[in-house]
């Protein structure tokens, strides 16, 4: 019979499907290898990939799960009992299935790799552990009578194919439904008799989802405007009409958002087997428990959310959870727990994935991150607990010790943050050394209409903000903006409740022109949150919140960080949706938490003299024990000899993209040939310069009081710390005597 | 000529239906287990044909095959168990219970004419 290529196609969803249930009934037979419905259902699972690959002529999935099929017919039967091994060799033959079925999906045929070793190792594992050789299998006169009276197997559905978008769960109940309701139909309509008695629900392709998910976003956009042009008319017939549109549309929405729902157990049901997988690995012993498995998700996001979350279970056994030995020693089980728990929380989905293992420590990551130089060691002095552990996320961080080949796959952590936050969800994690360690995830229901700010730049054009980024609105009149504004090295600063906002003017971070000079109008500050840092955006006016259909950029647009979209507004002009993250990563108020800790400081210790200070501590020159605030100081380098190089009577070195000149500033005992030179380098106009020094002793936090008398060149005075006299040096003529230097060198 | 196609595998009862559209049947209907099986056969006593499968949940094929031959309505139709070699031992006890015919799987067309038109089927 010709084989219809639409039957192969539902033969691999099926497959897929079956697999993944093979998968996670196997992990739990291990749990309790005698439950007789699991293994019924086990069988019948692999008996039906077998069943139509027979028809279909794929010769070697039918071979071995021909094979498989026989040792579960076995155990259901009592006559074989599962052991890891067995276990072992039915993973093995799912593995196999499942890459001949994406060949075949890739393909349209069978690949030409020998599976002979999957089928031997079953066959062995077959004749090892029972006596009648397989080919007797069938001399098992009661074999019916279990799997009849089996009930369905377990919470899964029947069998019955469900493609992605049919997987939600009141479908099970619309396939199993109530017969003789099903006997009525048929006999009430003799003309449907054509109709399957099980077609009750029907499948759909995610294409055309997608396409009335399009539809109703226009919808939603007609509704929007003659909602706007309705508000400006006073025909109550009118009125009444539109206001049932807005509620039918809105109906509509929800209805067709709902079928592109899904639930997140069908990413779940995969992790049994990964956490098992991982565990046997690693030696160790892991319990899986799962909590709110029905949390529908939209399809895409759950997509784009199955390789994290994967990532994020196989780093929970690998790094998460102790050797048995090393558990029972700290008095836990000896079989560590996974929990994972899905649930809706304003309008939002979330994910929250627990162990029991370790926790992280937040002095090891410290130690880490400033070996590795993501942070430096002043950063990580000043970093909470919290924020020290949050690490993990930089780029590039890893902290176990080893790289094993189960989560050192070059994914960090990073890349699912990044993955999270693309799809506009959030990541936090929490643990406590000893106790365990939770990452929660917070994502949005849907990526296609979504609640946003709509605001106006100074340009007089509207953009939307998502409304998950927005924390707070500010409206500062002209009188206060004048004082409440601080200005730090250029940047500007509003101080909201005691903590310094960063600012961001819309209209200079998109480059547009502003019409009007600041400073003497009312300012409209959008406090936002992005990567957990918050940060104000300067906008000239804020219209009023709206539900807006994304739509994607075009390609030429796509490079383009500080926009995530456009979408049409009710009055048919298109707005651009801000990426809130590209924005504040373009006018870098993130990840350079110095810019802020550095401002916050310098106004500090501005404010209070004999407060305590953080002090740096060095040696230069003729000068035994020197000092400068720790906030003065942007960082401490070391630059290798040959990296010096002389420029108009200065010694300078390339840094950054930029000739950092080095001033000596009390002579130079450092030997010139030497093997390096440390320094201390600031911010300066915008660049920097680099005070050279022997010897950097140590970092200290005092309260000082300086005494003006010793007072010489480039030295505000002295003061006793750590029961030693100590110079304080006078950043502002270091500065000044590299700028002499420069123009010197200039002139 | 109508038929059921009894199967708890959709790609199953998508394969059996196609092949028996192929040899003949104009109406093939069909049910993911025997009690959705017997529902229809006994709203549809017309129907003529129905391949059963072994293993299905709800209700097993020889179950259905048990209940169907219960009600006298359904005399006329003829039962065919889909099997496979593991299931051969208990074809004997399926057709001491009523079934009238069983085909091995992975069959052709050909095996399945054969069979229909020793049924009687006029193919």
């Amino acid at each position: 019979m010709d084989t219809n290529p639409e039957i192969i196609k539902e033969f691999l969803i099926d497959c897929y499907e079956n697999l993944d249930r093979l998968d996670s009934e196997l992990v739990a037979l291990e749990q309790d290898p005698g439950n007789a419905s699991r293994l019924a259902s086990a069988f019948r699972t692999a008996h039906t990939i077998k069943g139509a690959a027979g028809f279909l002529a794929f010769g070697k999935l039918e071979k071995i799960t021909h094979v498989g099929e026989n040792l579960l017919s076995k155990m259901r039967d009592g006559k074989l009992v599962l052991n890891q091994d067995v276990t072992n060799g039915l993973l093995r033959m799912i593995d196999a299935v499942r890459e001949i079925a994406e060949y075949v999906e890739a393909h349209g045929c069978e690949p030409s790799t020998d599976y002979g070793a999957v089928v031997t190792l079953l066959r062995t594992l077959d004749e090892e552990t029972s006596a009648p050789p397989p080919a007797q299998a069938e001399a098992t006169p009661a074999v019916d009578a279990p799997v009849a009276v089996a009930a369905p197997p377990t919470p899964v559905p029947a069998p019955v194919a469900v493609a992605q978008v049919a997987e939600v769960p009141p479908l099970d109940h619309l396939f199993v439904a109530d017969p003789a309701d099903a006997g009525r139909s048929d006999a009430d309509s003799p003309n449907n008799k054509k109709q399957a008695v099980s077609d009750t629900a029907l499948r759909v392709d995610v294409d055309l989802l997608d396409k009335l998910m399009t539809l109703v976003g226009e919808l939603v956009l007609a509704r929007n405007q003659i909602l706007q042009l309705t508000s400006e008319q006073a025909d109550s017939g009118l009125a009444s009409a539109t206001q049932r549109l807005n509620l039918v549309t809105s109906d509509l929405q929800e209805g067709v958002m709902k079928t592109r729902m899904q639930p997140i157990g069908n990413i779940w049901s995969k992790f049994p087997r990964v956490v098992r997988d991982v565990a046997t690995q690693c030696g160790k012993q892991v319990r899986i428990e799962m909590e709110g498995k029905e949390t529908d998700l939209d399809k895409t996001i759950i997509e784009a959310i199955k390789d994290p979350l994967t990532h994020i279970v196989r780093n929970a056994v690998d790094h998460g959870v102790e050797d048995p030995a090393i558990r029972t020693q700290r008095g836990k089980a000896a079989e560590g727990v996974l929990r994972l728990r899905a649930f809706h929380e304003g309008g939002q989905i979330n994910i929250e994935i627990a162990d029991d293992g370790a926790g992280i420590d937040p002095e090891k990551i410290r130690a880490t991150a400033v070996r590795r130089g993501v942070i430096t060691q002043e950063q990580a002095a000043r970093m909470s607990d919290h924020e020290a552990i949050r690490l993990v996320f930089a780029p590039g961080f890893s902290t176990a010790e080893t790289v094993t080949n189960i989560s050192g796959r070059g994914v960090g952590m990073d890349v699912v943050k990044t993955n999270i936050e693309k799809i506009g969800g959030q990541v936090d994690i929490q643990s406590r050394v000893g106790e365990g360690t939770t990452l929660k995830i917070k994502i949005p229901l849907t990526l296609a209409i979504i609640p946003a700010l709509i605001i106006t730049s100074a340009d007089g054009a509207r953009y939307a903000i998502p409304q998950v980024n927005l924390l707070e609105l500010v409206r500062l009149e002209a009188e206060a903006a004048a004082s409440a504004i601080e200005r730090i090295k250029g940047a500007q600063f509003y101080r909201l409740r005691g903590n310094l906002l960063p600012l961001v003017h819309l209209h200079r971070a998109l480059e547009l022109q502003s019409y009007q000079g600041e400073g003497d109008h009312a300012i409209n500050i959008v406090v936002l949150k992005a990567d957990n840092r918050q940060f104000g955006l300067v906008v000239d006016r804020i219209n009023d919140t709206e539900e807006i259909v994304v739509k994607p950029l075009g390609k030429q647009l796509k490079g383009v960080s500080v926009f995530a979209g456009a979408t049409i507004m009710g009055d048919g002009t298109v707005a651009l949706i801000l990426d809130v993250l590209g924005l504040a990563q373009r006018s870098s108020v993130l990840g350079e938490s110095r810019t802020r800790n550095q401002a916050d400081q310098a106004l500090e210790t501005a404010g209070a003299d004999t407060a305590k200070q953080t002090l740096l501590l060095f040696r230069a020159g003729s000068h035994e024990r020197l000092a400068i605030p720790l906030s003065q100081v942007a960082r401490l380098e070391e630059f290798p000899a040959e990296m010096v190089e002389r420029s108009g009577g200065l010694d300078v070195v390339q840094y950054r993209n930029d000739i950092l000149p080095l001033v000596a500033m009390w002579g130079d005992r450092s030997d010139r040939t030497g093997t390096s030179r440390q320094a201390i380098v600031f911010d300066h106009k915008d660049a920097h310069v680099a005070l050279v020094v022997d010897q950097i002793i140590d970092i200290v936090n005092e309260t000082v009081v300086v005494q003006k008398k010793l007072a010489r060149r480039g030295v505000l005075g002295s003061a006793v710390i750590q029961q030693k006299v100590t110079e304080l040096v006078d950043v502002s003529e270091v500065l000044a005597a590299a700028d002499r230097q420069m123009t010197g060198q200039a002139a | 000529m109508k038929a059921l196609v009894v199967d708890d595998s959709r790609v199953m009862r998508m394969l059996l239906s196609q092949m028996l559209k192929e040899v003949g049947f104009s109406d093939v209907a069909q049910a993911q287990h025997g009690r959705e099986g017997l529902t229809h056969l006994t709203g549809n006593p017309d129907v003529q044909l129905a391949l059963v499968d072994w293993n299905m949940p709800e209700m097993s094929g020889i179950e259905m095959v048990e209940a169907v031959r219960k009600e006298s309505s359904l005399n006329a139709t003829k039962l065919m168990m889909v099997t496979t070699e593991s299931e051969l031992s208990q074809v004997e006890r399926a057709l001491t219970l009523g079934a009238n015919e069983y085909v091995m799987k992975p069959f052709t067309k050909d095996v399945i004419t054969d069979k229909l038109r020793l049924l009687g089927f006029n193919l």
